[in-house]
């Protein structure tokens, strides 16, 4: 059995919708509850988050955006555009939790504490781009500790492997043009689902060129589909890259009960992701894998595909 | 929706007497296929295709040993007025896109120079120019979600489905409406800025529409 570290704290419940909306705490508090029930949070290691430095958010975001973001919460706005990306006073604090979370994951991975990390924080990040938050994100989590762990432990090259159904297209800007970092989404085509970027053809841009790859996946397709994106897409991909670290933007809204999207995933290809990423870790970079939780919205299946997936980063 | 929104208004032109080897530079140092002829006082007298320049030097592609050299001197020797096209399909000032889709269509052409009245060119507009306008009318790579519904072919449908998408403070990036493939019904396409459709769908649904959902279309 792998260590695997496990990032989560109450405070992320204290982010909340004035209304009704499908990224709310009941999500991540069902997550808990069913991790521990099932004896599966005992045999990971609990890591606290910590709240990042204001130069750890800056390496990804637009200081101005930060303040923007940290005013409107003070004056008690309700939202950051229409009534997507909800705010309540306290989710510029439980964003910074939420990017530290990332953070935290990262850090023990690195250190070599813990083999692998799973993150459960909130709210999610891969929409947020470096000026703003959308689509129900604030600040983009997978990026700040993406940065983190460049500056702070010498690594020079991350592979962002990004399941959500919905494309990343916050963090595929901020590493568009970066060689550094690879960026790998497997989405629903984005002429059906929000938010409509991710084209097979967007690779990058100047000396990022190449290092960004779209697997848009038609309305209705599922495990097979999937499996063979990651056989002839994926897994060259890392080959090529040699990352030093796998990062995995999780979310589990591409299972075919979620009512958000189109596509037919099943618990059983949350299984094989989750197992050929580790794979691919193993043989490239030591099996460090940080994994930190995005979408899924339809709670039986979010709680039981994460149950899967916590297990596969375990090994058991 | 106007051809002097979306024509190029910087118009390399060429005049008649030039060569065609200087148009073929010309062409070629500004990433361009054809070249508007401008005679006196910039009045248009032709176009020029790089396919019209291939076509003149034709003869000596195909001559037995003949060389590039002797390509060049007779692109150099012949007038862009002896292959240029004379009868232009133009467009003017006052036309719409619309105007300009429909030319570009219907004589199955690449560029309409854009003319003013005294005759002058005053822009060019291409099939590029066309399809980015139809990008940007379409909302594509605009950060938002699709969402197709059929209505009867009467008044009122789209104001309802308007009003609907209002009551979810839901910005709309794009609308378009065209025909559908069953009788005495269209098809409307938004783009909507927002993440969460399911509501919206619903709502749109309840009132009675049909919504034409990307499952359907599975193979």
């Amino acid at each position: 059995m792998n260590r695997v570290g496990f990032v989560y704290h109450s405070d992320y419940l204290l982010h909340a919708a004035p209304f009704d909306h499908p990224e709310s705490p009941s999500r991540l508090l069902a997550i808990v509850e069913h991790l521990s029930s099932n004896g599966i949070a005992d045999r990971m290691i609990p890591i606290e988050p910590v709240y990042p430095g204001e130069s750890d958010i800056l390496r990804v975001h637009d200081p101005e955006y930060l303040r923007k973001l940290e005013a409107a919460c003070r004056r008690g706005d309700t939202t950051l555009d229409a009534e997507d990306t909800y705010l309540c006073r306290n989710s510029y604090t439980i964003a910074l939790l939420s990017a530290g979370g990332a953070i935290a994951g990262a850090e023990a991975v690195a250190t070599g504490m813990v083999r692998r990390a799973f993150c459960a924080v909130r709210p999610p990040g891969h929409h947020a781009d470096r000026h703003t938050g959308m689509g129900f994100c604030l600040l983009n989590n997978v990026a700040v500790a993406a940065r983190y762990l460049q500056a702070k432990h010498g690594i020079s090259r991350v592979f962002i492997v990004d399941w959500d159904v919905h494309h990343g297209n916050g963090t595929q800007s901020i590493f568009l043009e970066d060689p550094s970092v690879f960026f790998f989404s497997i989405h629903e085509h984005p002429s059906f689902l929000y938010p409509g970027t991710g084209r097979r053809w967007e690779t990058g841009k100047g000396a990022g060129e190449g290092t960004t790859i779209n697997a848009p996946m038609s309305p209705g397709t599922g495990d097979e589909e999937y499996r063979l994106a990651f056989e002839q897409m994926l897994q060259p991909a890392v080959e090529r890259f040699r990352p030093e670290i796998i990062m995995i933007s999780a979310g589990f809204d591409a299972h075919r009960e979620d009512p958000l999207a189109d596509i037919e995933v099943t618990t059983e290809g949350y299984r094989f992701m989750t197992r050929f990423v580790c794979e691919l870790a193993e043989r490239h970079c030591g099996g460090k894998v940080v994994s930190v939780l995005e979408g899924g919205y339809e709670i039986p299946s979010l709680v039981a595909s994460v149950a899967i997936h916590v297990q596969e980063l375990l090994g058991t | 929706m106007f051809v002097v929104r979306r024509m190029k208004k910087h118009v390399v032109t060429i005049s008649p007497a030039a060569s065609l080897y200087e148009a073929r530079e010309i062409m070629r140092g500004n990433n361009i296929h054809q070249l508007p002829v401008a005679g006196e006082n910039g009045k248009l007298v032709g176009i020029l295709s790089n396919r019209d320049i291939r076509e003149a030097t034709l003869p000596v592609g195909i001559l037995r040993g003949a060389t590039e050299e002797e390509a060049v001197e007779l692109l150099k020797k012949t007038a862009v007025e002896k292959v240029m096209t004379r009868k232009v399909t133009v467009a003017t000032l006052t036309d719409t896109l619309e105007d300009a889709i429909v030319l570009l269509h219907d004589f199955r052409i690449n560029a309409l120079p854009v003319v003013d009245d005294k005759g002058r060119v005053a822009g060019i507009i291409t099939r590029t120019d066309v399809l980015k306008a139809f990008i940007e009318a379409l909302g594509v790579g605009e950060i938002s979600s699709r969402l197709e519904v059929v209505v009867p072919d009467r008044p009122g449908g789209l104001a309802k489905i308007v009003s609907i998408i209002k009551g979810f403070n839901v910005n709309i990036t794009s609308i378009l409406t065209t025909g559908h493939a069953e009788a005495g019904k269209r098809t409307i396409f938004f783009r909507v800025a927002t993440i969460n459709v399911l509501p919206l769908k619903q709502t749109i649904q309840e009132a009675g529409f049909e919504i034409l959902d990307p499952s359907l279309y599975h193979v």
